[in-house]
């Protein structure tokens, strides 16, 4: 019997720590890539941290401009409507919501008696001055790899903003999620705690890239599928996933359901822009990231991030192919109207003007439905956040408006009117229903930025 | 500086290319008949016909025209459908407040054009987007439908 017991217990241990073990194979962004990895002191390519060869020269302050925007700091520390850098922006989880802090330099309620030690102490470990731990919704883990001396710019730069007072908000979490100190073992499991380490097997083009959508960027946060532990779960790497209420979707190489059909421009134009012709433009969370970071990235920047892109190992996720022929003229044609007439009455009254019965807009490209991703996606998860949300963007092609019709229009009618317009313009109409677009409002609340009207 | 097809006649203006069409026409080329209501896109007070299709002037910027032709409310009795629908417009008595009228009758053009005879659906899905606050819909109906008659 005893040895029975102790067989059990042995298989018992052997798959948890298998289990862990998978998970903490999870954890590098980067190795994917294979190849050999060197410390930054011993890379002698070209430059691949840091800011651009423009900005070389450019003082202190302007560096860390550059890098804040790279890190895009600002979308996750600004409440919708409030100071820029104050805090306040509400990350709501499965077990509560999580508000992000100030980082003005406030003395008394922002981090304005940092030191620089302190700094990199939040920035790549998650230790705050007090000594407490941050939650990973600070992005730690994927900062981590940023270089103190990145790091330090940008504390340069955001000690140079004009100090705002806004203490921060009471986490609402449950037990034992409230408990902080258990983040030590998360922590151990999760935060490599390293710098970038380049690698010699790739270009230093390749470096950059990994840099920028690594150490700055943190594209994985939201577009790499999280585990139990809620953290980031690199064997899926980049292949999309659900986030605060939008989808995220998958950026690797994969032909159906990713990247693999996008042209190197199509990436580089989406990548500045948050527009790409005949693929759509970003809305909702990946407009904020648009608009507050990879538009301010110089043209050298951008194709380093596509090269990196392009290297990710294609991952195949449940989204179908992209229609890229554009819907009949008729309304009569196509979906039929009997299937979903409430969707199709909504759209005739408040879509079909700009976004036309086809689908391609005689209004702007940018209103064009054909061959979008979000159309495409049958959960119509991000067509009902873009309705709700409108679109309110300016970029340097131009403003990008939609109106919000969160505010006029029911959950039902929401949900009728995404139902019909991936069915009419996608590759497969959505089910939602009007508690599935209630859940929606929920999870991005405060997240959105609701456009005004005019 | 810009050059646009207006009505037929070329015309030339010196604004920015992000400013909407119907600026231009109201502010810079006093075609006033083309109205602002809600600047959104969702009232359709504001369509005028570019390249043929009804298209809300508000929401379209003055560089996205291209070489397309314009035609607006002042110059869509030029037009054979235009012309009808004007007529069938007075004969039926539409407008209440007015307001909306220039909007209903270039949707109400343009739908005729792809499709000379429409059925009560053909007209809902085409001029849905056209709100009248006096609640003349019926009126405006019965004027789609008898400028349509008299093209048969």
């Amino acid at each position: 019997m005893k040895k029975i017991i102790g067989i059990v217990v042995a298989v018992i241990v052997v798959v948890a720590l298998g289990f862990a073990g998978w998970l903490y194979l999870g954890r590098d962004p980067m190795s994917f890539a294979g190849g050999s990895t060197v410390a930054l002191a011993d890379y002698h390519g070209a430059d691949v941290t840091g800011v651009p060869a423009q900005l070389a020269s450019a003082d202190l302050v302007k560096r860390g401009e550059y890098l804040t925007h790279a890190a895009d700091c600002q979308a996750c520390h600004t409440a919708p409507g409030g100071a820029p850098f104050a805090g306040g922006f509400a990350f709501n989880m499965p077990f509560g919501t999580i508000y992000s802090t100030n980082i003005t330099p406030d003395k008394q309620t922002g981090i304005g008696n940092y030191t620089d030690t302190q700094f990199l102490a939040a920035v790549h470990k998650g230790i705050r001055a007090d000594g407490a731990k941050l939650y990973p919704a600070m992005p730690y883990s994927s900062y981590t790899y940023m270089t103190d001396a990145d790091a330090l710019a940008i504390k340069a730069y955001l000690f140079t903003l004009a100090p705002v007072n806004a203490p921060a908000r009471q986490n609402q979490l449950s037990w034992p999620f409230s408990q902080r100190s258990l983040l030590a073992l998360w922590n151990v499991m999760f935060n490599p705690d390293e710098r970038f380490r380049p690698n010699t097997s790739e270009s230093p083009q390749w470096n950059r890239g990994a840099y920028l959508a690594e150490a700055m960027g943190h594209c994985g946060e939201c577009h790499t599928p999280r585990n139990l532990a809620f953290a980031l779960d690199n064997h899926g790497k980049f292949a999309g996933t659900l986030t605060a209420g939008w989808r995220a979707y998958n950026i690797t190489g994969d032909n159906v359901s990713g990247l693999g059909d996008w042209s190197d421009e199509d990436l580089t134009s989406y990548l500045s822009t948050g527009h790409a012709k005949g693929h759509g433009g970003a809305a909702g969370p990946m407009g904020e990231a648009a608009d507050d970071s990879l538009s301010y990235l110089v043209p050298d920047d951008t194709r380093a991030l596509v090269t990196y892109l392009r290297s990710i190992p294609a991952h195949a996720s449940d989204l179908p192919r992209t229609v890229t022929t554009a819907a009949p003229a008729s309304y009569r044609e196509g979906v039929a109207a009997d299937a979903n007439s409430r969707g199709e009455k909504i759209f005739a009254g408040a879509c079909a003007s700009c976004h036309d019965w086809t689908g391609v807009s005689p209004v702007t490209g940018f209103a064009t439905l054909t061959g979008v991703r979000a159309v495409n996606d049958p959960s119509a998860t991000n067509v009902a956040q873009t309705v709700i949300n409108g679109v309110n963007r300016k970029t340097t092609d131009g403003r990008i408006f939609m109106p919000a019709f969160g505010a006029g229009y029911s959950d039902d009618d929401i949900a009728a009117v995404a139902n019909y317009v991936t069915a009419r313009f996608g590759a497969k109409g959505a089910d939602l229903t009007g508690k599935d677009v209630s859940a929606l409002r929920q999870q991005a609340a405060q997240q959105s930025k609701e456009a005004p009207n005019g | 500086m810009l050059t646009l097809t207006i009505n037929g006649q070329s015309r030339d203006v010196d604004v920015p290319e992000d400013m909407p069409l119907l600026w231009v026409l109201r502010d810079h080329l006093s075609l006033v008949g083309t109205k602002y209501g809600c600047g959104i896109a969702q009232c359709g007070v504001c369509t005028v016909h570019v390249a043929g299709k009804p298209v809300r002037s508000c929401q379209l910027t003055v560089g996205d025209v291209g070489t397309r032709a314009i035609v607006t409310i002042e110059g869509i009795g030029s037009t054979p459908n235009g012309a009808k629908v004007q007529k069938a417009w007075m004969e039926a008595a539409v407008p209440q407040c007015g307001y909306c009228q220039a909007g209903q009758i270039m949707s109400a053009t343009a739908l005729l054009d792809a499709n000379p005879q429409p059925d009560d659906a053909d007209i809902d899905a085409a001029m849905a987007g056209n709100l009248c606050r006096c609640g003349t819909y019926i009126r405006i109906r019965r004027a789609i439908k008898n400028a349509a008659a008299k093209s048969a």
